[in-house]
């Protein structure tokens, strides 16, 4: 099985890479060096003047889909690996890697022979334009079992995700080997990814699970407002600043003690989370606002006006203003003493029709960043195990993923460092 | 498992009966008689409270909302309320707290009644397991489950929690998860009696649970209960029987959920019944509210029926039936979440404001 499957995952990055190298090589030089937001050098790759046309580098020194804004549509995507040795992973990774990096910056889709399958579905049509794509690969605890000799290279705090005690975990919604999260501003975009990527490494990496999200639109009153999920509260408003290169080292970027190639890589927590909206709907709005503790409308804090005001928990040690189990006041208490516990979140809503018993299946794809889990996002959670929102929410699946940096040239895979 | 209660609630925006402009009427029925048999059966509700779609007819809409200017939409759907004053309806003044302990010393009395039942259950299902009989135990189980979901409302603070814990307690937060010593109680034995687990090997645990309900009968008569949890009860055991019994998440090997959801609607009719005195002098919601239990009773009733009599497991539920019974529930629901704004205890205190000159921008 695997010496056929390898050769035709490496066949057909071979057939994209032979046909339209030239084009995507050069595309991909001249995008990564210049500002993310510049066009694309492909001919005709996408409309003038449309954000279609926005490039998210696939190269550099940390992953991308991390620190940029979350665009309006995503996918995560979770994979087994089926590949029998350690050299099919290898090639299976660099495949992975090199579809994702031709996807991100887009161009002509490469002509085969007549009667071959094309050798792209084809289905954003003859030109593949980057929508600010971006593909973020991580790996789970268990790709560092014995199977591929790499336990020695496992990131010093990676293990399965462990069963919080609201959770009500689904296996078939949890952990896997490999998680890819793809994040572009269409949902036609995300579609063809998926498709794209499922393809170029199968036979070696299985498709696990899989959940669709998306954002919520920015709806102001400023662009700067932070968009709802689905209890319509505005999410991410404490976000740290991922403009601060500093502040990002401290609290997201991966450093001492972790193996060398992890050095520069991300732990990336997965949390899908159920929310049971019929419920919150018929919730008066008050004890919402008071089990968040901001102002449904605005989203500042309460007896606040604005989103980004500081909730001054100092003066108000009684919970008179913003209860002591708020989940704002229980998830960053905004002390000093608590300011490294801080996690970047880029979570997405996500709505798969309704379960078997009629109720709607709503909730938030919780996707969150950080150096350190157990500094960081386990004591948040532990510190909401017991907040009034958990009879609304019910945890259904995720796992923790260790993002690794980023290929560091056109030539580098994502995990090329497990492989030194 | 009966979840934490939310917090108590604060003061709500007056509840008020549900109506329904005739043009959106005409719209949602297509101008036609409704042909389901599920759409019939609302007649019950729909007779005490006319129809019951759409906004709340004192909705009020914030002056100048950028998006509500188009004069159809306002007269057509949402009635006429351009010019509205932006601040809610007025409320009523609220409930003594008082006026809540006779409620909530007759639903101690039947908690006490409902575990006394169950305990009876508890010895049949220990007599069954010694007579190695699984269909007497499972029968014996259910009705265990069921008497003990009538209660509905375990105020689970401080030593009543960790019996709950050990009664009903499910294996997910556990370490170890089914095989935790602390999975012990009615979830524990279901697990053992709908699998091939030898029924001698499941005494221990009926001997517990036994020794478990007899403590929390002595409990229940001194557990104090806020009359604002008291409220929002009413609601909250049928959202939780929607969310916990109705998915099959709470009884996933005896398939329990429709017996675990009729339960609730049995405890959420037990609290109502001792609310009534209060509720009825409070606008409109008790008639709905009777109505609309009454009608989903009927469901359950009807779907016992067509199973031979005795309510089938979540699975067996025909898509028909799974419609009817979501149906009843939500609608029913809706009207139970106006109880507890209905019986508020305080008015509503403002939110003191974040200090003018103390108030930084994070950015």
């Amino acid at each position: 099985m695997s010496s056929v499957s390898r050769r035709s995952f490496l066949a057909r990055g071979a057939a994209l890479t032979g046909a339209a190298g030239a084009a995507l090589a050069t595309g991909a030089r001249a995008a990564e060096t210049s500002a993310p937001t510049g066009p694309p050098t492909a001919p005709g790759a996408a409309v003038e003047g449309s954000d279609l046309a926005t490039v998210q580098p696939f190269t550099g020194a940390h992953q991308a889909g991390i620190l940029n804004p979350a665009p309006a549509n995503a996918t995560l995507l979770a994979f087994d690996s089926l590949a029998a040795d350690r050299d099919t992973l290898k090639a299976a990774l660099q495949a992975l890697s090199d579809r994702a990096r031709q996807l991100t910056v887009g161009g002509p889709v490469p002509l085969l022979e007549v009667d071959a399958p094309p050798a792209d579905s084809g289905i954003l049509g003859p030109d593949n334009a980057p929508d600010a794509l971006t593909v973020t690969i991580g790996f789970g605890a268990s790709l560092f079992d014995g199977r591929y000799g790499l336990a020695a290279k496992r990131p010093a705090e990676l293990t399965d995700m462990p069963t919080f005690p609201v959770d009500h975990l689904d296996p078939k919604r949890s952990h896997g080997d490999l998680l890819v999260q793809i994040c572009a501003q269409h949902r036609d975009t995300v579609v063809h990814t998926v498709r794209e990527l499922t393809r170029t490494v199968r036979g070696a990496l299985q498709q696990r699970w899989s959940m669709d999200g998306f954002a919520g639109a920015g709806r102001g009153p400023s662009p700067k407002n932070s968009p709802r999920n689905l209890f319509a509260f505005r999410d991410g408003t404490a976000n740290p600043d991922t403009t601060d290169a500093s502040l990002m080292n401290q609290l997201v970027w991966a450093g001492a003690g972790e193996p060398a190639w992890a050095v520069g890589g991300t732990y990336q927590v997965v949390r899908i989370i159920r929310m049971h909206v019929e419920f919150w709907d018929r919730v008066g709005l008050t004890e919402q606002q008071n089990m968040i503790g901001r102002v449904r409308d605005s989203g500042a804090p309460l007896g606040g006006t604005d989103e980004f005001q500081d909730p001054r928990y100092d003066l108000d040690p009684d919970g008179k203003r913003i209860p002591l189990d708020a989940h704002i006041r229980l998830a960053n208490p905004r002390t000093a003493a608590t300011a490294n516990e801080r996690i970047l979140r880029r979570g997405f809503n996500y709505h798969r029709g309704f379960d078997d018993a009629g109720q709607l299946d709503q909730g938030l794809l919780f996707v969150a960043y950080n150096r350190s889990p157990s500094k960081q996002f386990v004591v948040i959670q532990n510190r909401l195990n017991s907040e009034p929102m958990t009879d609304y929410v019910t945890p259904v699946g995720g796992g923790y993923f260790f993002v690794p940096p980023a290929a560091r040239t056109a030539a580098d895979f994502v995990g090329s460092g497990l492989f030194a | 498992m009966l979840r934490k209660n939310a917090r108590p609630r604060a003061l709500l925006f007056s509840g008020a009966a549900l109506a329904l402009v005739a043009v959106l009427v005409a719209v949602l029925a297509g101008g036609g008689e409704p042909s389901s048999s599920t759409a019939a059966t609302r007649t019950a509700a729909q007779a005490v409270t006319g129809p019951r779609f759409g906004p709340p007819a004192l909705a009020r809409y914030r002056e100048g909302s950028p998006h509500v200017t188009s004069q159809l939409n306002t007269y057509a759907v949402q009635g006429a309320v351009q010019g509205a004053p932006s601040t809610p309806p007025d409320e009523l003044p609220p409930v003594s707290a008082a006026a809540f302990r006779t409620p909530v010393a007759a639903y101690r009395a039947y908690s006490v009644g409902r575990l006394r039942l169950m305990a009876r259950q508890v010895a049949a299902l220990s007599s069954a397991l010694a007579a190695d009989d699984r269909a007497a135990a499972q029968t014996a189980w259910r009705a265990a489950y069921a008497d003990y979901l009538n209660l509905g409302a375990v105020y689970l603070e401080g030593p009543v929690a960790a019996l709950n814990d050990a009664i009903d307690g499910l294996p997910g937060g556990l370490a170890g998860g089914v095989a935790s010593p602390r999975f012990s109680g009615l979830h524990r034995l279901e697990r053992g009696l709908w699998s091939e687990a030898p029924l001698a090997s499941l005494a221990p645990f009926a001997r517990k649970l036994s020794a478990d309900v007899a403590r929390l009968a002595r409990l229940i008569p001194h557990v104090q209960i806020d009359p604002a949890d008291y409220a929002t009860r009413a609601h909250e055991i049928l959202e939780d029987a929607v969310r916990d019994q109705l998915s099959g998440a709470d009884a996933p090997w005896s398939g329990a959920g429709v017996l675990g959801t009729s339960a609730g609607v049995v405890a959420t009719a037990a609290v109502i019944r001792t609310l009534a005195p209060i509720l009825s002098t409070r606008e409109s919601v008790l008639p709905t509210v009777n109505a609309d239990l009454s009608d989903l009773r009927s469901a359950l009733r009807a779907i016992a029926r067509a199973h031979g009599g005795e309510l089938p497991t979540t699975s067996e539920l025909t898509r028909l039936q799974t419609e009817r019974l979501d149906a009843s529930i939500g609608q029913a629901l809706e009207g139970l979440a106006q109880v507890p704004g209905a019986l508020e205890t305080t008015r509503a205190l403002a939110i003191p404001q974040i200090p003018a000159k103390d108030a930084r921008t994070a950015r």
